[in-house]
């Protein structure tokens, strides 16, 4: 049982940090990033190329790094400029459809071009015990790595003033843009950490299972499902549910099997969402 | 920047519908018109098994549009599920034809009747639960994600991944060549037929008020909830009916033939493309995609990147649709020769 | 030091505000009056920068800032407090005040400023700004304005909502703010309270500049006493 705990806390951790980029990204801006899990494959498969060519393990995860963020200020360049100019409702729909157009494409290209590409970055030495359960030192690292993330994030967004600027923002925009805050540059220093975030949680997964070309989608969904349940806007929220539903997960697939533990997630998460829409940290309207 | 026009709600993207101004014979007329149209099809592609194939999947696919235009263009209802409902509608049918042994029509009927019951469930918990367009896509999105897994998970009703073989009706004339396009095209007409009188109906007015502007709808009496539902019900409905009767004719589905990535991203550009909440757009937009698929069959993997590439194109420069897009360059063309006549 | 000509601006295409012509020279306080309807927001919002004006022009201190947007004009010195404040909810007033000097760190000396003029401020600084009153919600949102050290402060019904002890209040603070060398442009309702505040006034009527003249001048004017002051 601890075990499945365990496990279900170092999935949820990644979930979590997974949400937060979709999360904030909607919180701040109202758009709905559908090529979120093209984001992250992206910048694993940049982290594959650059090791590839012999580029050594650690420069090569910051070069998936700042792939992660490339892909970010390239969408906030290009493709929403129109969905700028929407509001509320109107903007989320066009912000959905366009980022799916993206996510096709770079699925389709990625899929087409490079199939069986995918990241595993293997982590050396023997398990370690943790409260009497040996874990594996990848799956450790990636952990430690999220919680060092997730706390970094929370340092940014208390204590310091662009931090501060940008939850403004996510409270209230013409508020914000009162005191001389600019919503879009907020937007775009948003989406260019989203795009961080993806990378990061791409990268650190690889250190406990490959990922591959093909993940893109599911990851979408997944941040989508996490995010929602934590309530879009809230990254604390993101963090919650990520755990909750990780550990839900684990404990469902070693005692039920993958197909019923997915089934009980997805059941899960839409019984949250339709007790509690706006999520479980998320503000009520 | 400083405030720009707010355009709110499903009018943004499916363009604001001008009043209907076909009388009830030219309605019926044209829906005619179209199934004359569609009616000659088999006359020339009538020989090749494979391209009838993809013809009836066009025309079930119009079918799909026409439901889910129902529901997302006539009510505002964004459902992600529409393969899913098409699936109730189809692996209802099969496994009430071939496990449960009850006769096909009675097993279709019984199939399209869950579907319909299960969107305006799905419809009356988003309206109680007062569920905006994003949170109802979202959940209907994961009513489609479980209805996924339990197609693959189980596997002892459905057959899983390998898909469920359907003996009912092998041996009918459902399974020929050029009897199942006949038969998807008469649901087809009826569907249109359907949706049209429905828009004309004082059901109609009542869904347009309430798709443009919910607040002010209720403020003149109108029960949203009741005519979401209803449009769920009706929607919902033809998804399952097509479904089924699809999967009759296919005689083989399997979880892909209703998944999501396969029929609903389809269904949503189709519709995008035609119109949303145009009579015919569901039709425009199919029978064009149905072609454009056919045409990129041969590039493989690349098919995707080409269909993202085509979704960006469309919503970016037709993120109306084609029907009013076209309707008003009419207006205006007819406006500036007003305005450009001499006194 | 702000000059406002043929301003035009609306919503949808149609506009509100026609042709309105003002100016407001350094130390002055002037007053919009109008009733309810007349434009006096959109008016604001056009002048500030969160809309858009589809004719005219806006100067301040020389420099042409029409349609410019709101987060660059407020760093040119001239803040607004809306009708609906617009704070951040679920930020401690510490923060909400903080971000008015946003880019700048707070300066302390206009914290202190802040803090003598709305002491229960001070009192609630960890409190967050949803769950505090009306009255100390109006107060905050003029903080947050003021944290910027603003040469033109501009205010758009501040005493909405407030009981009349409160919005006497207000504007003894807002005199105060006037004799330290604020300029002040408040849009007003509840007349006589803006007319014993300010040196001058114009009267807004569906959307044009109807009536102009000092605070006595317009205090004597029969229309103006009929239509706001109540007086037949």
């Amino acid at each position: 049982m601890i075990a499945n705990i365990l496990d279900g806390i170092v999935l949820g951790l990644q979930f979590g940090l997974l949400a937060a980029g979709l999360t904030l990204v909607y919180g701040l801006g109202g758009v709905l990033n559908l090529a979120y899990g093209q984001m992250a494959v992206v910048s694993a498969m940049v982290v594959v190329f650059a090791m590839d060519a012999g580029v050594p393990a650690f420069p090569a995860v910051l070069l998936g790094l700042v792939a992660g963020g490339l892909f970010g200020l390239l969408l906030d360049l290009t493709i929403l400029r129109p969905v700028y100019r929407l509001h509320g409702e109107a903007r989320v729909l066009l912000s959905l459809l366009l980022t799916l157009g993206v996510a096709f494409i770079v699925d389709g290209f990625l899929n087409w071009r490079y199939p069986l590409k995918a990241l595993n970055l293997f982590i050396g030495g023997g398990a370690v015990e943790i409260l009497g359960v040996p874990m594996r030192r990848g799956s450790l690292l990636a952990s430690a790595i999220t919680l060092v993330t997730f706390a970094a994030l929370f340092v940014f967004f208390r204590f310091t003033i662009l931090g501060r600027a940008v939850r403004s923002v996510i409270e209230d925009e013409e508020g914000a843009r009162l005191v001389g805050i600019d919503p879009h540059r907020m937007l775009r220093l948003i989406l260019v950490l989203s795009g961080v975030l993806a990378a990061l949680v791409a990268i650190t997964r690889s250190m406990v299972i490959p990922v591959d070309v093909q993940a893109g989608f599911g990851i979408t969904v997944f941040a989508l499902i996490v995010a929602v349940v934590g309530g879009l806007g809230s990254v604390p929220g993101a963090l919650l549910a990520g755990i909750i539903l990780g550990i839900v997960s684990s404990i469902a697939a070693s005692s039920i099997g993958t197909f019923m533990s997915l089934v009980i997630l997805l059941t899960a998460a839409g019984v949250t969402i339709l007790i509690r829409p706006s999520g479980l940290l998320g503000v009520k309207e | 920047m400083s405030d720009r026009t707010t355009a709110t709600g499903t009018s943004a993207i499916g363009g604001v519908e001008p009043r209907i101004s076909l009388s009830l014979p030219s309605l019926l007329g044209l829906i005619g018109a179209v199934g004359v149209a569609l009616a000659l099809v088999p006359l020339w592609v009538g020989d090749s098994r494979v391209l009838m194939g993809v013809a009836v999947l066009g025309l079930t696919f119009g079918c799909y549009a026409i439901g889910f235009n129902v529901i997302f263009g006539s009510t505002g209802q964004l459902f992600l599920c529409v393969g899913a409902l098409a699936g109730i509608g189809g692996y209802g049918g099969a496994i009430l034809a071939d496990t449960v042994g009850l006769p096909i029509i009675v097993s279709i009927l019984l199939a399209t009747l869950a579907a319909s019951l299960t969107g305006g469930l799905l419809s009356w918990i988003a309206v109680r639960r007062s569920l905006g367009v994003i949170f109802t896509g979202i959940i209907t999105l994961i009513f489609s994600l479980t209805f996924d897994t339990l197609l693959l998970g189980l596997g002892w009703l459905t057959g899983g991944e390998n898909g469920f073989l359907i003996k009912s009706g092998a041996d009918s004339f459902l399974r020929e060549q050029i009897p199942p396009y006949y038969l998807m095209l008469v649901l087809v007409l009826a569907f249109l037929t359907v949706h049209g009188l429905l828009r004309r109906s004082h059901v109609g007015w009542a869904f347009r008020a309430l798709r443009d502007d919910e607040v002010a709808a209720e403020m003149t009496g109108i029960d949203v909830a009741r005519y979401r539902v209803y449009g769920a019900l009706v929607g919902a409905g033809m998804l399952g009916l097509a479904g089924a009767t699809y999967a009759f004719t296919e005689g083989r589905i399997s979880p892909n033939t209703f998944g999501f990535a396969q029929v609903d991203v389809v269904v949503i550009v189709m519709l995008g493309f035609g119109g949303i909440g145009t009579l015919f757009g569901p039709i425009l937009g199919a029978a064009t995609f149905t072609v454009v698929n056919e045409v990129l069959i041969e590039f493989g993997q690349l098919r995707v990147l080409i269909y993202g590439t085509l979704i960006l194109l469309l919503f970016l420069f037709l993120p109306r649709g084609v029907i009013p897009t076209v309707r008003s360059l009419f207006v205006k063309r007819r406006a500036t020769r007003a305005t450009a006549s001499p006194d | 030091m702000l000059e406002v000509s043929a301003l035009a601006a609306g919503y949808q295409g149609s506009d509100v505000i026609r042709d309105v012509a003002f100016h407001i020279d350094p130390g002055e306080a002037v007053m919009i009056i109008g009733s309810n309807g007349a434009g006096k927001t959109t008016l604001f919002r056009a002048v500030v920068g969160l809309l858009a004006p589809s004719a005219g022009e806006v100067g301040f201190e020389g420099e042409d800032i029409t349609g410019m947007p709101a987060q660059r004009v407020v760093r040119l010195g001239i803040s607004f407090v809306p009708a609906e404040r617009h704070l951040f909810p679920r930020m401690t007033v510490q923060d909400n005040l903080s971000l008015g000097a946003y880019p700048k760190r707070p300066d302390p000396e206009t914290m202190a400023v802040v803090m003598d003029l709305f002491p229960r401020l001070e009192e609630r600084r960890s409190q967050t700004a949803g769950t505090m009153s009306g009255g100390e919600q109006q107060m905050l949102a003029v903080g947050r304005a003021l944290m910027s050290n603003p040469s033109l402060l501009v205010l758009d019904e501040p005493t909405t909502g407030l009981a009349p002890k409160l919005a006497a209040e207000a504007y003894e603070a807002l005199g105060v703010l006037r004799k330290r060398g604020l300029t002040v442009l408040v849009a007003e309702q509840q007349v006589p309270l803006a007319m014993a505040f300010s040196d001058r006034g114009y009267v807004l009527e569906n959307g044009r500049i109807t009536t102009e003249g000092t605070s006595a001048e317009l205090a004597r004017d029969p229309e103006v006493r009929r239509a706001y002051l109540g007086v037949t």
